[in-house]
């Protein structure tokens, strides 16, 4: 195969493009996707502080690798979940990152700044893993990212991940989900605003950037997501996208230009309060559901107040 | 060819040459799941990979919705 822009060798083919790229046009399609996106659904502006969710995985890395390339401010947040060996090996490859780049890299570590981690948190709840571990994600990047001023919290969700849970959502009719389902969540009082950039990439590409980039990550799937029903559902699709290239991308963006908005108009308004315990904005009335979360696996009574969110900063 | 598998990590030995899409087919891999991996770069489907080439194929799903 050759490459469709420069007629060199290919070194990775996209069916749904119908097209193949040598490595450094390859390189230039993943940074104009991004540009698109974020162009295309206002995501953010040049002046803006992006805080980039990093897991150590190969999504977040690029993503912070390719804001960065494009001239983007972006710091990283990386969430230590105690999830055993999978977690030390998950925080290296993301220190190495941030370290070999110069970058600036909060952590936040569930058991010693909280007081529990993800396995307890599972048990402790007997809720899935991957509930408690959303869970805690979705409120930790929030606070940190409101905590220290930034614009935005941008999360590696690609185009992949997006098509998986809209079938998901989909299959059970989950219409409030199916109206917060979008690139781009506003910010609220209490929340910050919330993108995808990478939603116009797949996962495949998302890793062949880090292999062509020399960006090592975590290539092992976390213990504790193995057989989800996440999984199941982008084996599904990969399925529909080998015999039909470009099933994946109408399904999505069929979705975010023509069925979003009959859905989005379904939501409440909601009254909010404080949460007793971390001041975070809450439907219940108590404790919010992260300090429920916690109060339950054993990281604090129901009720206490703790400290803000402690963070160490890297350089 | 040696190929290496990941998750889990194993290897395997199959006999070349053979196209990437039929060394594929013949694991009963998606390709659109997997990178196929030579050295620092990648190969496409219809390359061409010899008996003395060592090759790893990688999954590129990964779980957790959140």
């Amino acid at each position: 195969m050759k490459c469709r822009r420069c007629k060199a060798p290919a070194v990775i083919d996209i069916r749904r493009h119908n097209a193949a790229f040598c490595r450094g046009c390859f390189l230039h399609h993943c940074r104009e996707q991004v540009r698109r996106a974020i162009d295309e659904y206002e995501m953010f502006g040049p002046e803006a502080r992006v805080l980039v969710a990093v897991s150590g995985g190969k999504d977040s890395l690029a993503l912070w690798d390719l804001l960065r390339s494009l001239g983007y401010e972006a710091d990283g947040l990386y969430l230590g979940l105690g999830i055993g060996e999978y977690s030390d090996e998950s925080g290296r490859y993301v220190r190495d990152f941030a370290e070999s780049r110069g970058l600036k890299l909060y952590e936040v570590d569930l058991r010693a700044d909280h007081g529990y981690d993800i396995p307890t948190a599972a048990q402790a709840t007997r809720r899935a893993p991957c509930g408690a571990c959303g869970l805690s994600k979705r409120h930790l990047f929030n606070s940190t990212a409101i905590d220290h001023g930034y614009d935005v919290v941008a999360t590696g969700h690609n185009l992949d991940d997006e098509a998986a849970v809209l079938l998901g959502n989909v299959l059970r009719w989950e219409t409030g989900y199916l109206g917060r389902q979008f690139p781009v969540l506003p910010a609220a009082p209490g929340f910050a605003r919330k993108v995808k950039p990478l939603v116009r990439l797949g996962e495949r590409e998302m890793a062949a950037y880090c292999v062509l980039n020399g960006i090592d990550y975590q290539v092992e799937e976390c213990p504790m997501a193995a057989g989800n029903k996440h999984i199941g559902f982008k084996e599904v699709l990969n399925g529909l996208e080998e015999r039909s290239p470009g099933a994946k991308a109408a399904f999505l963006f069929g979705f975010f230009g023509r069925g979003h908005d009959r859905f989005a108009t379904e939501e409440d308004e909601v009254e909010l309060a404080d949460c007793p315990s971390c001041g975070a904005p809450t439907t219940t009335g108590g404790l919010c559901a992260f300090c429920s979360l916690r109060a339950r696996a054993g990281g604090i009574a129901t009720g206490e107040h703790t400290a803000a969110v402690e963070l160490r900063a890297g350089r | 060819m040696r190929i290496l598998l990941r998750n889990p990590r194993r290897e395997l030995e199959i006999p070349g040459p053979m196209s990437v899409v039929k060394l594929l087919a013949r694991l009963e891999l998606n390709p659109e799941s997997v990178l196929v991996i030579q050295g620092d770069t990648l190969v496409t489907r219809d390359a061409r990979l010899a008996d003395s080439d060592v090759i790893e194929i990688r999954p590129v799903i990964s779980g957790g919705a959140a």
